[in-house]
């Protein structure tokens, strides 16, 4: 049996696993299903249609498959497993598409997630940072205070956004993106060693880098062409410039 | 504690005076200190060894005394308290002490934190501060007596904001602010990055210094700012000139920043306890080791 405090409201229809724990004065409603090890704390809302993995933590005042405002009807929200979603913390449903969540995210105090928007796993997002509607953001992603993620638009892999920043166009992985407009900075190379990439990997980025972004951080077409023809490629290079390639045809009207 | 039929979850080993006011749908820890006249408004949530002074006013839907963010956190025995006659907005959260960076979070007496601020871990905010809207202060920050920091300010962590300072809103802040200076500037405007802007007069006043007193620190501040670059040298001929009181502590606290990482004097407390804990640490307070996280 889940332990549930007599002072949350869980809907019958709700599906708790045994070992679930549910804090007072929190709403669990009737199509959310919270798997094995989750452990809702208290004034918690959690609503829509709504999937948590086994052993996520969502702490006070959280509210999680909030249909966006002026909507109607539920729209639907799945998290992975190990999320630590944080106190004030919102995450939108999806009303065309499912939000998705994947694994081992912390997502700190007041940042929200926009309906429709897409996470990888392991990424950390600050304080008050926020990911638009149908915006999707890979692996290992590190967001600071106060960034923002437009709607629709994609943040690669192991990149890291500064504080304040707002990604308005898709952003490579391995970057470190700054400034306003934000500009590729260069190789996130402190979390990429943290990652376990090796100095040759980490080597070849920063040459492509180079090679890539000019100051103002936009990719050079010829350099471009020029990577993108080049057999044997680094591996981590190749996904660098397929990136490049896809944010070039997604900026032309392509999904 | 005026209507015991309101609903409200108060854990029966916490401590709470007879006179603090707790509003509905508060959730009260079992290790949780709640001084007299203390006033909790609607969905407050304290949790974990936090002790709250008297005389606090605690907004709607704030939270004191989580688990820390920071991923280092094991699980150990920190604290959080809290002095005497704060105000604190709607929606504030102040988070527990980390084991590696000396057990506590400490907020003292009479300071303002407005709707929406976050204080970190192992924080110290001293008295009379006022924080806006939003303010985010990271891990280990030092906020010193009568500083205010304006709307949506992001503070980097390690970073000391120096006694009677102002930031002006929405600056990113990454290094150390000197006392009584004005700081501000943005990322996105070249033309003025964040840095010092001038002399904050509305901290001198409510310093009430004496008058010789503030003449030296008119002229050490005028000294010291007026080209940064040469900041050191400058800090020396102040030195050497003998000045005392504020402007003695002003030099004081730039060469510390020089000293320091980044301009941040107290990166030299990563990973220990800074002086303050020991200070202000609880004296029941058994420091385990650290444990390795589960």
């Amino acid at each position: 049996m889940p332990t549930i405090s007599p002072n949350a409201v869980v809907e019958a229809a709700a599906e708790l696993a045994d070992d679930v724990v549910v804090g007072p004065f929190s709403y669990v409603g009737p199509h959310v299903r919270i798997a094995a090890g989750c452990r809702i704390a208290n004034n918690v809302t959690l609503t829509g249609r709504t999937t948590l993995g086994a052993r996520s933590r969502i702490f006070p005042l959280a509210v999680i498959g909030a249909a966006p405002p002026g909507a109607a009807g539920d729209g639907e929200c799945i998290l992975g497993e190990a999320n630590a979603v944080r106190e004030h913390v919102t995450i939108h449903a999806g009303l065309d598409r499912p939000t998705r969540i994947g694994n081992h995210n912390l997502l700190m105090i007041a940042s929200t997630i926009g309906p429709g928007a897409v996470v990888g796993n392991q990424g950390i997002f600050d304080n008050c940072s926020s990911i638009g509607a149908g915006a999707a953001v890979e692996d290992y992603v590190r967001m600071s205070g106060f960034a923002a993620v437009a709607p629709s638009v994609r943040v690669g892999a192991y990149s890291f956004v500064a504080g304040y920043v707002l990604v308005e166009r898709d952003a490579p992985p391995y970057a470190m993106l700054q400034g306003f407009p934000v500009r590729v900075r260069g190789v996130n190379t402190r979390n990429l060693k943290a990652c376990g990439f090796g100095e040759d990997d980490i080597h070849a980025l920063k040459a492509a880098f180079r090679e890539l972004f000019n100051g103002d951080g936009a990719a050079a077409g010829e350099a471009l062409a020029r990577l993108d023809a080049t057999a044997e490629l680094n591996p981590c290079v190749r996904r660098l410039v397929d990136a490049v390639c896809a944010a070039a045809r997604h900026a032309e009207g392509a999904p | 504690m005026s209507d015991v039929t309101m609903l409200r979850e108060i854990d029966p080993a916490a401590k709470i005076a007879p006179d603090a006011a707790i509003g509905p749908f508060c959730v009260i820890g079992p290790a949780a200190t709640i001084g007299p006249g203390t006033v909790l408004d609607r969905r407050v949530t304290v949790l974990g060894h936090t002790t709250i002074g008297s005389g606090n006013r605690i907004g709607e839907g704030c939270v004191l005394g989580a688990e820390p963010q920071d991923l280092k956190y094991a699980g150990g025995r920190t604290f959080l308290i809290i002095g005497h006659n704060n105000v604190l907005g709607r929606e504030v959260t102040i988070h527990l002490g980390t084991e590696s960076g000396g057990y506590l979070t400490h907020v003292g007496s009479d300071n303002t934190l407005c709707d929406g601020c976050h204080v970190a871990h192992d924080c110290y905010v001293d008295d009379r501060v006022v924080l806006g809207r939003s303010v985010l202060l990271a891990g280990h920050i030092r906020v010193c007596t009568g500083a205010a920091i304006e709307d949506l300010c992001g503070l980097h962590h390690f970073v000391t904001v120096g006694r009677f300072a102002r930031v002006s809103r929405r600056t990113p802040v990454r290094r150390d602010v000197p006392p009584f200076t004005v700081f501000g500037g943005h990322d996105d405007d070249d033309t003025c990055p964040p840095a010092v802007r001038g002399v904050h007069e509305a901290g001198i006043r409510a310093a009430a210094l004496r008058g010789e007193e503030e003449k030296e620190l008119r002229h050490a501040l005028a000294e010291l700012f007026d080209d940064e670059a040469a900041l050191q040298t400058k800090i020396e001929q102040l030195v050497n000139m003998g000045v005392e009181g504020e402007a003695a502590r002003l030099c004081e606290f730039c060469q510390r920043s020089l000293q320091g990482v980044y301009g941040r004097y107290r990166e030299l407390f990563r990973g220990k306890a800074p002086p303050e804990a020991r200070r202000h640490l609880p004296p029941d307070a058994a420091i385990e080791p650290r444990r390795p996280a589960p």
